[in-house]
């Protein structure tokens, strides 16, 4: 009995050892990322894990402007985009879900079909396209243009929205219709007061796109000055090889600033992320 | 149900239920056109003839206006590019002495983009018109049927009422629709076109022009020549694609499940602790952590220095794996190719370990309760019980993240943009490198060599093999899954 229990015991250990291993493996790199920001030495720290003199004299470079970093202007860009996109997508992905999921109409069937053949294109082939474009309108290395970019074909991503307006009840529809309300009313009465955990999802996972971006930011901003550069295209050019050993550390502070906004949105999103991505694959 | 095997798993009757569409409203026209009065005929000129007809004068107005719109688009802007539209431009841009006003200045030159652009914009706007025209006309047939019938034929308030009310869904989809055309539809056609023109630097508007040459960037992708080395790049680079995208694609769906299996288990303490510490990895974007791993990675990096601390780069030099005095994690052919794929599994686990943990929740417990009865070791479980429910919930999604993995730019770009150069000649004159997928050549081609014919053939090839592929594995799954649809 007794060696029974010492094996169980081991076999408990073993295995909390095993995921702790685990998990301290993935969690290194963002440690080491939170430590260097910490750093007191400006360039990149190659010979010791921990830097060797810690010093908060980093936060404070990164939030004084220079002629490179310009964090805060970086931070405000985004955060902008990041609220105009927000409201846009938001809005077509309600609305062109409301329209595929509640109404019937003889449109709605080809429409999504076309969807389906749109969606096989990567993003990235029509916005090389979208490239020109604003190119020779002069429209790159503007706020609006990259805004365009990210909300304009928002409408696209509506199934996993329409899979959830597809579980409102229908009844509950019907009998705000024999009250006589019309179809506008029933989508602001009715099924948007019921769909809270689908609005938070869309409106989290809308504002997060641009924060998480890197390669539309890029095309679009890459040759403009640095005041309009979003967050991911700054921090990028820190790294150049000429500057990297002066702005390492800033680099860093500037990863561990963006990520803390981030990860607040990202754990209140979590639970309905799971459902989102298990439902949208098996709707399509 | 219906709603359920809708979406993905009709991608092949997508098509045809669209044409199948089409058919339909060319033959509600064409009715129209044969039974209807002489009004419902005269709209096929005048677009409001119908409805003045009715009394619908305010629509009778906007539908003449939105004509003459039309009429005016045609005449003063389209007409100005459209003709040119086989040619692409004649007159080259130049300047010229001009006496009247004793300066240099440019002539009255062609833009073979602008030609190019506004062309296509004129035929998607001849498009939606052709459309407009041919449903104005059953409206008013359908006006026509109401009138003789006795019915009520709405006044112009009611019509507008009805956009809140049965036709609402015009309301909801049309700045969406109109968003996905704008940024979706006309740039994957001009893509499309650029493909068949010589558009590249040496032919950049507006100082030169470009042209239409047919299939020759295409040949210039699957045949080699002296000149060219797209053809010997391309096959590398969708090699490594496809490689790539099967081994980042599994390694991180099966390690994640194995994941989720660890943390919640019955032996597993401190579950909550252990995921938000994975979570974590996700909060943060993948430009710094990339770009954090790949200076961890580097030549001067702190991996390096711990190898060569702890003797690993004398060992691996001694057996003749590296030459140099530093391992070449990301800057050597082969080195780099598996420690992308590694530093992709420490991206992907935690995303899958999410979805993996999700969709497990929900697996049924009786079934694991009966097979630890009959006798079923854990790996019996997993393999007879948890991997085919895994699969049958996850299998689109699988698909898809192949698909997404075929063009994960970020992974690529930021963990080797600057710091992998390649050492082959015939890759570097297509200014590809081992390590590119396509998605990230076609990027550098249009950034840093404005190479747009070939990056526009190389995203059709993109599209094909995406298509192909989505059609293909869908097709299978549908048909492997039909019984448990039935259930």
């Amino acid at each position: 009995m007794k060696r029974g229990r010492v094996k169980r015991a081991g076999r408990l250990l073993g295995h909390n050892a095993i995921i702790a291993i685990l998990c301290v493996l993935w969690i290194l790199p963002v440690v080491w990322l939170v430590c260097t920001s910490f750093s007191s030495y400006s360039g990149m720290n190659t010979s010791t894990f921990f830097p060797k003199e810690w010093s908060l004299i980093h936060y404070k470079l990164l939030l004084t402007p220079d002629t490179v970093n310009q964090f805060p202007t970086w931070f405000m860009n985004t955060f902008r985009i990041a609220c105009w996109t927000c409201v846009i997508s938001t809005l077509f992905v309600l609305m062109v879900a409301y329209a595929t999921s509640v109404m019937r109409f003889k449109a709605r069937k080809p429409l999504m079909n076309v969807a389906v053949i749109l969606n096989l294109f990567p993003g990235m082939l029509a916005m090389i396209a979208v490239y020109f474009t604003l190119k020779t309108f002069n429209l790159t290395n503007s706020h609006i243009g990259l805004i365009l970019v990210y909300s304009a074909s928002s409408g696209l991503g509506y199934l996993i929205a329409k899979g959830f307006f597809d579980t409102v009840p229908r009844s509950l529809c019907e009998a705000a219709r024999l009250d006589g309300c019309n179809e506008a009313m029933i989508f602001w009465k009715v099924v948007i007061p019921t769909s809270r955990p689908i609005i938070v999802y869309t409106i989290i996972s809308s504002f997060l796109t641009p924060w998480m971006d890197f390669v539309y930011s890029k095309m679009i901003l890459n040759a403009g000055i640095s005041a309009n550069y979003t967050v991911a295209v700054g921090l990028y050019r820190m790294l150049d090889k000429s500057l990297i050993n002066t702005y390492f550390t800033q680099f860093c502070v500037g990863g561990v600033l963006v990520s803390i906004p981030i990860s607040v949105l990202f754990l209140i999103m979590q639970k309905f992320y799971v459902e989102g991505v298990t439902n949208g694959a098996v709707k399509g | 149900m219906e709603e359920r095997t809708g979406g993905f798993a009709s991608i092949g009757g997508a098509l045809g239920g669209f044409f199948g569409a089409i058919g339909r409203f060319f033959a509600e026209f064409g009715t129209a056109v044969v039974k209807g009065d002489a009004f419902v005929k005269l709209s096929l000129l005048w677009w409001g003839a119908g409805y003045a007809r009715r009394k619908q004068f305010a629509k009778a107005l906007i539908m003449t206006l939105l004509e003459a719109a039309i009429v005016w688009f045609t005449l003063s802007f389209a007409m100005s590019y459209v003709p040119k539209f086989s040619t692409l431009g004649t007159v080259q841009a130049e300047q010229v002495f001009n006496i009247a006003t004793m300066q240099s200045e440019w002539n009255d030159y062609d833009n073979s983009f602008m030609i190019l652009l506004f062309s296509l914009f004129s035929f998607v706007v001849w498009a939606v018109a052709l459309v407009v025209w041919m449903r104005n006309v059953v409206n008013v047939y359908q006006l026509q049927l109401q009138a003789q019938q006795g019915r009520h034929v709405n006044n112009f308030v009611e019509d507008l009422k009805s956009y809140l009310d049965e036709k609402f869904h015009i309301t909801l989809l049309s700045l969406p629709v109109l968003g996905i055309v704008v940024f979706t539809v006309i740039p994957i056609l001009l893509l499309i076109l650029v493909a068949f023109t010589n558009y590249d630097q040496q032919h950049m508007p507006p100082t030169n022009l470009f042209t239409w040459v047919g299939f020759a960037n295409f040949s210039a992708l699957f045949g080699g020549s002296i000149t060219s080395t797209f053809g010997y790049a391309f096959v590398r680079v969708l090699g490594w694609t496809l490689v790539w995208s099967f081994f980042a694609t599994l390694t991180t769906y099966f390690g994640g499940i194995l994941m989720s299996l660890l943390l919640n288990s019955k032996l597993t303490r401190g579950t909550k602790l252990w995921r938000t510490m994975l979570v974590m990895t996700i909060a943060v974007p993948q430009f710094v952590s990339l770009l954090l791993m790949r200076n961890l990675f580097s030549n001067t990096g702190l991996i390096n220095t711990f190898c060569s601390n702890i003797g690993l780069t004398g060992f691996l030099r001694d057996i003749g794996l590296i030459s140099s005095s530093t391992i070449p994690f990301l800057s050597a052919p082969g080195w780099a190719h598996v420690m992308i794929i590694i530093i992709n599994i420490w991206v992907g686990i935690p995303y899958q370990m999410l979805i993996a943990t999700g969709v497990l929740m929900n697996l049924p417990t009786d079934q694991l309760e009966s097979a630890r009865i009959d006798g079923a070791n854990p790996f019996q479980t997993f393999r007879h019980i948890t991997m085919p429910y895994m699969l049958f919930v996850t299998g689109p999604a699988l698909v898809t993240d192949f698909v997404k993995n075929f063009n994960n730019f970020n992974v690529i770009y930021l963990l080797t943009q600057d710091v992998y150069v390649t050492t082959d000649q015939f890759m570097a004159a297509s200014q590809a490198r081992e390590v590119d997928l396509l998605v990230t050549w076609l990027f550098n081609l249009t950034q840093n060599y404005y190479n747009y014919k070939m990056a526009s053939v190389i995203g059709i090839m993109v599209f094909v093999v995406c298509a192909v592929f989505t059609l293909i594995a869908f097709n299978f799954m549908i048909g492997g899954n039909k019984e448990e649809g039935y259930q």
